[in-house]
C-alpha cells in the first residue's frame, strides 16, 4: 500500500497581474499533485515553469487563486499557522541575517518557534555539528563560502524538526563539490531524518539522481509525475540525437520522413545551429540510413549520438519542447 | 487525483508568545546595528554637526525681534532632538528591502512567526537608538550652551515626545518599504517629505518668523507638535495642556501609522 500523501494539492490557480495593460500572467494553471511521506519529490521544470510559485503556495508564503492545497493534512490557508509549524523552508535566496553568526541565526530560529534560551543554544549545537559547521559558526553568516551558507540555510530550514522541508533551488551557484555534498545532506534527510523533502530544481541529473518521484511542470501544469526511472521507461528503445551544422527543420524532417524506424522526431534550432532528435526501437541499427538519408538531402550534420532515455527526453514528449530551449525560453520572456 | 485525501494531522511544535517573539527580533536588529558601527556612528555624529551648523548660521536669530528669547541654541536643541529622530525613522525601513532581497523575509514568513511582532521587533530597535540619539542631543546641547529649565522631567518628557514621532517616522518608512520593495524609491519617497518637513516646521525657526502660510501648514506638521511638546518640557513652566492636545495627536498619529506598517507587511505577502 502506497504512503499516505503527505503534500496534496488540487486545480491550483495562481494569477499575477500583467501591469500596464498586458494580460494577467498565469503561474499555475490547474496544477494538481500528491506526495508521499518519507520520502524526496522533486518539482522539475525548467525557469519559470511554476515551481517555486507552488512551493510558495504550499509553504503559505504565496495565496493560491483558487485551488486547495493540504500539507500534513492541513489546509495551508485556513490553517496556515500550523502548517508553517510543521514545515521547514529554505528559499533560493539565503534565509541566515549576514551580520549574525550562524550560531546566533539558528538560537533565534528556534526562539521564534517556541524553544527555551537553553534549549535554543541545545538545538542551534546539535544543527551547527550535523552540518559540519563548527568552523564557521561565530563568523558572520555573510563571510561564508556558498556551499557553507547554503548547508546554513538547510540547518535553518531543520530547526523547527519539520515533517516537510521545501527545498527552493537548494543547488544553483554551487560548485561541483558543494552540490555533491549537498546532495549528499538531501538523501540523508529522507533516509535517516524520514523526512519528507519537496525540492525544486531545473538540473535534471539533480532531478535524477536525488528524487523518488517526480512532478514535472511547464507552463504552470503538471506534465508528467511518477519515479525517474518509471518516467524514462515510458519511453522505449533509443534516443537518436544528430547535431545539424544549419537549422533547416523543413529540409531535416523530409529527408528523415520515410525512414520508419524513427518516432517522434523533432528538429530544435538553437541559434545558426541544430539539432535532430528522435525517438527508435535500436538505435545503433538506425544511425546508417538517418545519416545516408540526410546526406542524399545535403543537409549538413555534426555529431551523432544515441542513448538510453533521459528526463530530457521525457520533458520533450510530454511538453513538446526541449528542456534546453524552454530554459532558454523563459529566460529571454524574463528579460 | 480528483480529490484531496485526509491525512491525519501531525503534531505541531508550540510557538513563541508575542513578546518573546519581538524580543527576539529586536535584538537581532540591535545586534545588526552594533556590529554596523559606521551607522550609528553616524546617528550620533549627524545631530551634533546639524546642532553646531544650525546653532552658527542661525545665532543672529536670537536678536530678531519677535524671536522671544537671545538663546538661540536653547532654542534649537527641541528642533534637532526631533529632527535627528525623524531622519533616522526614515530610513527605517531599508532593513526591510535588505531581508526582501536576501530571502530572510520569506523564511520568516514561512515560520510561525507573528506579522506584527516582525514590525514591532523593528520599531523597538529603532526607539532604542532614538533614546541614545536624544539623549547625545541634549548632552551635547548642555555642554554647548543650552540650558533646560524643565529638569530631568522635561529632558524625559522631550525624549518621550521624540519617540512618538519617531514611531510614526519608522512605522511609515516601514510600510513603504514594504509596499514599494524598492531602496530607490524608499529613499526618494522619504526625501520628499522629510526634507519639506524640516522646513514646513518650527524646529529651527519660531512661528512668528515663519512667512503665513508656511506658519499655516506647520500647524499640522507632526514634527512641529513633538518640538512644541519638547520645547515647553525643557523650558521654566510647562504648558501642560499643550504637551496633552500634541502628545495626543501624535500618539493617534503614531498608532495609525503602525497598524498601517503591519497592514503592509499582509500586503506584501499577498503579492507574493
Amino acid at each position: 500500500m502506497p504512503a499516505a500523501p503527505v503534500v496534496e494539492a488540487l486545480d491550483l490557480v495562481k494569477t499575477y497581474p500583467g501591469g500596464r495593460g498586458r494580460p494577467d500572467v498565469r503561474a499555475l494553471d490547474g496544477l494538481t499533485l500528491s506526495i508521499p511521506g518519507g520520502t524526496v519529490h522533486g518539482l522539475l521544470g525548467p525557469n519559470g515553469a511554476g515551481k517555486s510559485t507552488t512551493t510558495k503556495v504550499l509553504t503559505t508564503l504565496a495565496r493560491a487563486t483558487s485551488g486547495v492545497a493540504r500539507v500534513g493534512g492541513r489546509d495551508v490557508v485556513r490553517e496556515a499557522d500550523a502548517v508553517r509549524r510543521s514545515i521547514g523552508y529554505v528559499s533560493q535566496g539565503t534565509g541566515a541575517d549576514p551580520l549574525l553568526s550562524p550560531r546566533e541565526n539558528l538560537v533565534m530560529a528556534a526562539r521564534l518557534r517556541g524553544l527555551s534560551r537553553a534549549a535554543s543554544s541545545d538545538r542551534a549545537a546539535a544543527l551547527v555539528d550535523r552540518f559540519g559547521l563548527a568552523e564557521a559558526a561565530d563568523r558572520g553568516a555573510g563571510k561564508l563560502s556558498g556551499g557553507t551558507r547554503r548547508k546554513l540555510d538547510v540547518a535553518l530550514g531543520l530547526v523547527g524538526t519539520p515533517q516537510v522541508l521545501f527545498l527552493d533551488e537548494p543547488t544553483t551557484g554551487l560548485d561541483p563539490e558543494a552540490r555533491a555534498a549537498m546532495w549528499a545532506e538531501i538523501r540523508r534527510l529522507a533516509g535517516e531524518d524520514s523526512l519528507t523533502v519537496v525540492l525544486t530544481t531545473h538540473y535534471l541529473e539533480e532531478a535524477d539522481r536525488l528524487a523518488d518521484g517526480l512532478t514535472i511542470v511547464d507552463r504552470g501544469r503538471v506534465v508528467a509525475s511518477g519515479s525517474p526511472d518509471a518516467l524514462k521507461a515510458t519511453l522505449e528503445g533509443d534516443t537518436l540525437t544528430v547535431d545539424l551544422v544549419e537549422p533547416t527543420p523543413d529540409l531535416v524532417r523530409s529527408a528523415v520522413a520515410s525512414i520508419a524506424a524513427l518516432r517522434e522526431v523533432v528538429v530544435h534550432v538553437e541559434g545558426p545551429t541544430g539539432r535532430l532528435v528522435a525517438r527508435t526501437t535500436d538505435g545503433p541499427a538506425v544511425v546508417g540510413t538517418v545519416i545516408a538519408a540526410l546526406q542524399a538531402a545535403g543537409v549538413r550534420h555534426g555529431a551523432v549520438a544515441v542513448s538510453r532515455p533521459t528526463l530530457d527526453d521525457v520533458y520533450l514528449r510530454h511538453a513538446g519542447r526541449s528542456w534546453t530551449s524552454a530554459d532558454v525560453a523563459s529566460k529571454e520572456v524574463a528579460r | 487525483m480528483s480529490t484531496l485525501t485526509v491525512t491525519r494531522p501531525v503534531t505541531t511544535p508550540t510557538r513563541a508568545s508575542w513578546v518573546t517573539q519581538t524580543v527576539e527580533i529586536t535584538r537581532r536588529w540591535t545586534v545588526d546595528a552594533i556590529r554596523q558601527p559606521w551607522g550609528l556612528g553616524v546617528a550620533i555624529i549627524q545631530p551634533v554637526i546639524w546642532l553646531v551648523l544650525f546653532g552658527n548660521v542661525f545665532s543672529s536669530v536670537g536678536t530678531v525681534p519677535g524671536f522671544g528669547t537671545d538663546d538661540y541654541l536653547t532654542f534649537l536643541v527641541p528642533g534637532i532632538l526631533m529632527m535627528t529622530v525623524l531622519y533616522s525613522g526614515a530610513w527605517a525601513g531599508t532593513g526591510f528591502i535588505d531581508d526582501i532581497r536576501s530571502g530572510v523575509m520569506d523564511r520568516m514568513l514561512t515560520s510561525p512567526v507573528s506579522r506584527s511582532s516582525l514590525v514591532a521587533g523593528q520599531l523597538v530597535q529603532q526607539l532604542l537608538v532614538c533614546v541614545v540619539q536624544g539623549i547625545c542631543v541634549i548632552g551635547i546641547g548642555a555642554l554647548a550652551g543650552a540650558r533646560y529649565a524643565g529638569g530631568v522631567g522635561g529632558m524625559a518628557l522631550a525624549i518621550g515626545a521624540s519617540l512618538l514621532l519617531a514611531a510614526a517616522f519608522c512605522s511609515l518608512s516601514a510600510a513603504v518599504a514594504l509596499l514599494a520593495r524598492d531602496q530607490t524609491a524608499l529613499i526618494g519617497i522619504s526625501t520628499i517629505i522629510v526634507l519639506p518637513a524640516t522646513f514646513v516646521s518650527t524646529a529651527l525657526m519660531p512661528a512668528a518668523l515663519l512667512p503665513d502660510w508656511v506658519q499655516s501648514a506647520a500647524r499640522y506638521n507632526p514634527l512641529t507638535w513633538a518640538t512644541e511638546i519638547a520645547r515647553t518640557a525643557m523650558s521654566p513652566s510647562v504648558d501642560w495642556s499643550l504637551v496633552a492636545t500634541r502628545g495626543a495627536l501624535l500618539l493617534a498619529l503614531a498608532t495609525l501609522v503602525a497598524w498601517w506598517s503591519v497592514a503592509a507587511m499582509r500586503t506584501y505577502q499577498r503579492s507574493l
